[in-house]
């Protein structure tokens, strides 16, 4: 153990507090802990962002180590990925009523966030494979928490691709630690000029290997088949994480690799920068296609988080500081867009029972609250000004549009635009349906069924960062532009 | 007095086996007394004989100038020796209980006791001849384990068995004369033996030779094509699958490839040869081929047989490297591998023993009822799929870390092999721990879940004290890889 050793600290707090919350049988009791148990968390998680920490926790042999570090990156995602893990656990604490064994789903939801911020505190190649792996296993028992067949189906779907992503990554592990100086994260790249020289195509396709592997957990065309199953089936609150959070766990990898090990500057212009681009177009296109057809509304929102993440992975392979900046922007805004609308279907289910888009009729009038922070997502997912939705999608678009990149970029964007109208079929006639359910609606069988404070707070908190974010994304874009000053 | 140090734990036991075929037991726990005795003291004889009693070469029996009958501790003895020492000790514990349900101890133990000496034979065994006569007293000292319960099902496994380690032996046998011929001595030694003025003109006949010889030692290793056997063994008792073969008899095979390649063709004459590339597919498809299987396998233990087939390739290609990296990879592995899967045969006997329940879709709902056995199971299967920091991650790390610095382009297709296994590894084991804690029905026909309970402290201590080696291993690997590196590079 060498250097700080409070960063240690979030990884282990939630594995214990975890093991404590399983076995509480009562529920209030268990639900204040569990509130506890994630304030703490994230309370330290933002303290530890204030400062700058190093450390090497563990040694295996020489080139593999467990190591640390806050860098700007790993405070961004680990801010934002413990908030909104708080505020999804106060739903659920509602939520859960209604499932069985919800001892069972915090324990593991709050083993989770332990292994997440290994994930975003990583400091080298080895401890992001370790927490990439634990993150999947950890995450696999919210899937099938259910215990349905349709669920542990699920559950094995996402195992298997997972770990199959994970394995093509560990393929590229085991080159990079040749062919790197150094399998520890630095900005711009590690890559061994003199040792890579005449073998450049096989490290490309080792990228290229690397990125459609990370890009699984991403969803990303053609590992994406795990995540329109394994989503929908998880309890809500999970659904929501899972989608609005997990998948960026990928997204993190991809940064890594393409700029930290690799370096943007090995892949400009090459054709795995512009194999990896078309894979995130097809993937985007795909996506919105099939959200569009999809006529249940937690399967919807799940090809929906397809097409959104894809957007995250076309910003960073356009490899410029502007697209990055795309890239990381609809990182944060797609997670908490996608959090409300997953929460905003979980309390219909919860109050009503309903899951088909086309059963939502009226619904604006019965619980307002829930189907307005609905709207207001909606809003930012097609990127409609003033949400915040709009920005990260100014910047993808600019980012694509640089000449450097050509006739792909342009493509992108395009289906980028074909793709917010494709959102925006999806997802608004839902809100105009359930605010404006037509003449020949029986408005005698309205009764009053908006969740309790449980349920709407953390909904109305999301929904005003969305908002927020729109109108003054300054902080933001200024944190993010510090990041990418260091790599490019 | 060194010399017989090296001698007795090769002839203690098969004489203490012969002696006690006959004696019938009066009591369990008198026969547990001399059983367990006998093991210990045995087990404690080896490892003297490989850590204390330096290494002499102990020469029993001279033909001629090139035959003989010898023994000798080398790095590799003591890898070898050292594992099935100390994992003997630990299924003898656990057989005592698991037997009660089978029957006929008084026999199985003194096979049991007799083949220990056996395989402690082909681990000290200093010259290809020892080793070829050890390997063949192998098969012939297990089959009575094999054949345990002497039904319709045992003997035609105990058939197969012969037939396949027979077929085996004989290949092995051709690179025998072949090395006898052409090389400068039997003995094993580091780097090889081949005569080059002899082999000039010579080496594609040879190649092919060494090829056979790899085939006919791959037998006992279960290489495609000749795995078919090992699923079918596993109709004997749970201690012998688990010992026997996912231990002591497949890595004997795999030990005798060492042998082979390293210590009598020598790697300079096959690098980068057909013979190599030959033998480097094989594995990667046995790989491959074991894993798809398993996953397809219902029965619990034959899934855990398949997945034997498939891990003992993954030793097979990093030996099949041919770099002190890659026998050291392989070596690593052996090792994980040893302590994984005796857990996982374990935890399967554990089920059958209480509830006698054989497949899959028949255990589920158990992990609640059983929470050791499934405990170990997953931390077994964490590894087995190699999971950092569970054993497993080092070893498959060394594999491909090795492939990848031999640069040769056959062995990247072995790395993607090795990916695409840890994927069907994950699903063979997970489909098992998943249906057991997350049961498809809410109830079960009454009299489901009778008996289910985690058996008694002689099945859960070997249990709980494998998985805490597995993790301590996997945490801890910086002794192992150094020591298994030495001895890859013939300086133990």
């Amino acid at each position: 153990m060498n250097g700080n050793a409070i960063l240690l600290l979030p990884m282990i707090f939630p594995i214990l507090a975890g093991f404590i919350i399983g076995f509480q049988k009562e529920e209030k009791q268990r639900n204040t802990l569990v509130f506890i148990a994630m304030a703490l968390e994230t309370a330290l998680v933002w303290f530890l962002c204030m400062g700058d920490y190093t450390l090497e926790a563990y040694r295996f042999t020489e080139r593999l180590t467990i190591a640390y570090h806050t860098d700007g990156l790993a405070k961004l995602f680990a801010c934002l990925i413990s908030t909104i893990w708080l505020l999804a656990a106060v739903f659920a604490m509602e939520y859960m009523k209604h499932e069985h064994k919800p001892a069972r789903f915090f324990m593991f939801y709050t083993f989770s966030i332990g292994a997440l911020m290994s994930l975003c505190f990583a400091q080298n190649m080895m401890t992001l494979y370790l927490s990439y792996e634990f993150m999947t296993i950890l995450t696999v028992p919210l899937v099938i928490h259910t215990g349905t067949p349709e669920a542990v189906r699920a559950g094995m779907k996402y195992l298997g691709y997972s770990i199959f992503g994970a394995g093509l990554g560990l393929l590229g592990f085991f080159f990079l630690n040749t062919y790197c100086e150094t399998t520890t994260f630095i900005a711009g790249g590690t890559l061994n000029m003199t040792m890579v020289n005449g073998r450049e195509n096989m490290m490309l396709v080792v990228f290229f290997l690397m990125a459609v592997g990370f890009g699984c957990k991403a969803g990303m065309f053609p590992l994406h088949a795990w995540l329109p199953t394994a989503h929908p089936v998880a309890p809500s609150p999970a659904s929501a994480v899972l989608s609005g959070i997990i998948t960026k766990g990928g997204v993190i990898a991809i940064i890594r690799v393409t700029y930290y090990l690799f370096g943007a500057d090995f892949l400009r212009g090459t054709w795995a920068q512009y194999a990896v681009l078309t894979l995130a177009v097809i993937t985007i296109f795909m996506g919105s296609m099939l959200a569009y057809k999809e006529k249940l509304l937690k399967k919807r929102l799940a090809y929906s988080t397809v097409s959104n993440v894809s957007y995250v992975v076309f910003g960073l392979m356009l490899l410029s500081p502007v697209g990055f900046m795309g890239a990381l922007l609809q990182v944060v805004f797609h997670a908490i867009a996608k959090n409300i609308l997953f929460l905003c279907a979980g309390a219909i289910i919860y109050k009503t029972g309903k899951t088909f888009v086309y059963e939502y009729k009226g619904l604006g009038k019965e619980m307002p609250i829930v189907m307005w922070t609905f709207a207001f997502a909606s809003l930012s997912l097609i990127g409609i000004p003033p949400t915040s939705g709009f920005v990260s999608k100014w910047y993808l678009a600019q980012g694509g549009l640089a000449p450097e990149i050509g006739a792909l970029g342009m493509t992108g964007v395009v289906i980028l635009m074909v793709s917010a109208l494709l959102t925006a079929g999806y997802l608004l006639p839902i809100v105009t349906d359930a605010f404006f359910p037509g003449k020949d609606y029986d408005y005698g069988s309205l009764k009053k069924k908006e969740p309790n404070l449980l349920m709407t707070v953390p909904l109305v908190l999301l929904s005003v960062a969305v908002v927020l974010f729109g109108i003054m994304p300054t902080p933001l874009t200024e944190i993010i532009t510090n990041i990418s000053g260091m790599i490019f | 007095m060194n010399a017989f140090a090296t001698l007795l734990p090769v002839i203690f036991p098969i004489i203490a086996g012969i002696a006690l075929l006959p004696v019938k037991f009066k009591s369990r726990k008198q026969r547990e007394m001399w059983v367990l005795s006998i093991v210990v003291l045995n087990a404690v004889f080896a490892l003297y004989a490989i850590f204390g009693a330096g290494s002499p070469y102990v020469t029993l029996f001279t033909f001629n100038s090139k035959l003989s009958l010898a023994l000798h501790v080398d790095g590799l003895s003591k890898v070898f020796g050292t594992m099935v020492s100390i994992l003997w000790i630990i299924t003898t514990i656990y057989a005592f209980e698991y037997m009660t349900h089978e029957g006929h101890e008084d026999r199985f133990f003194a096979f049991f006791i007799m083949t220990f000496g056996v395989v402690i034979g082909i681990a000290f065994a200093a010259n290809f001849l020892t080793l070829y006569l050890f390997y063949e007293f192998l098969t012939l000292a297990t089959l009575p384990l094999v054949m345990h319960q002497f039904d319709n099902k045992a003997r035609h496994a105990g058939k197969t068995y012969v037939i396949y380690m027979m077929f085996g032996a004989s290949l092995a046998f051709i690179g025998f004369v072949f090395i006898y011929c052409f090389g400068t001595t039997t003995d094993f030694v580091m780097g090889g033996v081949l005569n080059r003025n002899l082999v000039a003109g010579n080496e594609d006949v040879l190649r092919l030779v060494f090829v056979m010889a790899f085939f006919g030692f791959g037998v006992k290793a279960a290489v495609f094509p000749f795995w078919r056997w090992l699923p079918k063994a596993s109709v004997a008792p749970t201690p012998v699958t688990a010992l026997l073969h996912a231990v002591a008899v497949v890595k004997s095979g795999v030990f005798a490839i060492i042998r082979l390649i390293y210590y009598s063709f020598g790697t300079s004459f096959l690098i980068g040869t057909w013979a190599q590339n030959v033998v480097l597919i094989a594995a990667a498809i046995t790989i491959v081929f074991g894993s798809t299987v398993a996953l397809r396998t219902p029965h619990v233990k034959r899934r855990f047989a398949y997945s034997t087939v498939s891990n003992l390739s993954y030793i097979v290609f990093g030996v099949a490297l041919m770099t002190p990296a890659g026998l050291g990879a392989g070596l690593l592995h052996m090792v994980y591998h040893a302590v994984i899967k005796i857990t996982l045969f374990f935890t399967a006997g554990a089920i059958l023993y209480k509830t006698h329940r054989e497949y899959l879709y028949e255990m589920e709902g158990f992990g609640r009822l059983m929470p050791i056995t499934f405990a170990t199971m997953t931390i077994a299967g964490l590894g087995l799929i190699g999971v950092p920091p569970f054993a497993g991650f080092h070893s498959k790390w060394a594999l491909a870390t090795a492939a990848v610095n031999s640069g040769n382009p056959v062995a990247y297709i072995g790395i993607g092999a090795l990916i695409i296994s840890a994927l069907l590894t994950a699903l063979y084991i997970f489909y098992i721990v998943v249906r057991a804690y997350f049961p498809r029905e809410k109830t079960y026909p009454e009299g489901y879940y009778d008996h289910v309970s985690d058996p008694n402290k002689y099945m859960t201590v070997p249990l709980v004290l494998l998985a805490i080696v597995s993790v301590i291993i996997g945490i801890f690997p910086e002794p192992l890889i150094n020591f298994l590196n030495n001895v890859a590079l013939g300086i133990l």
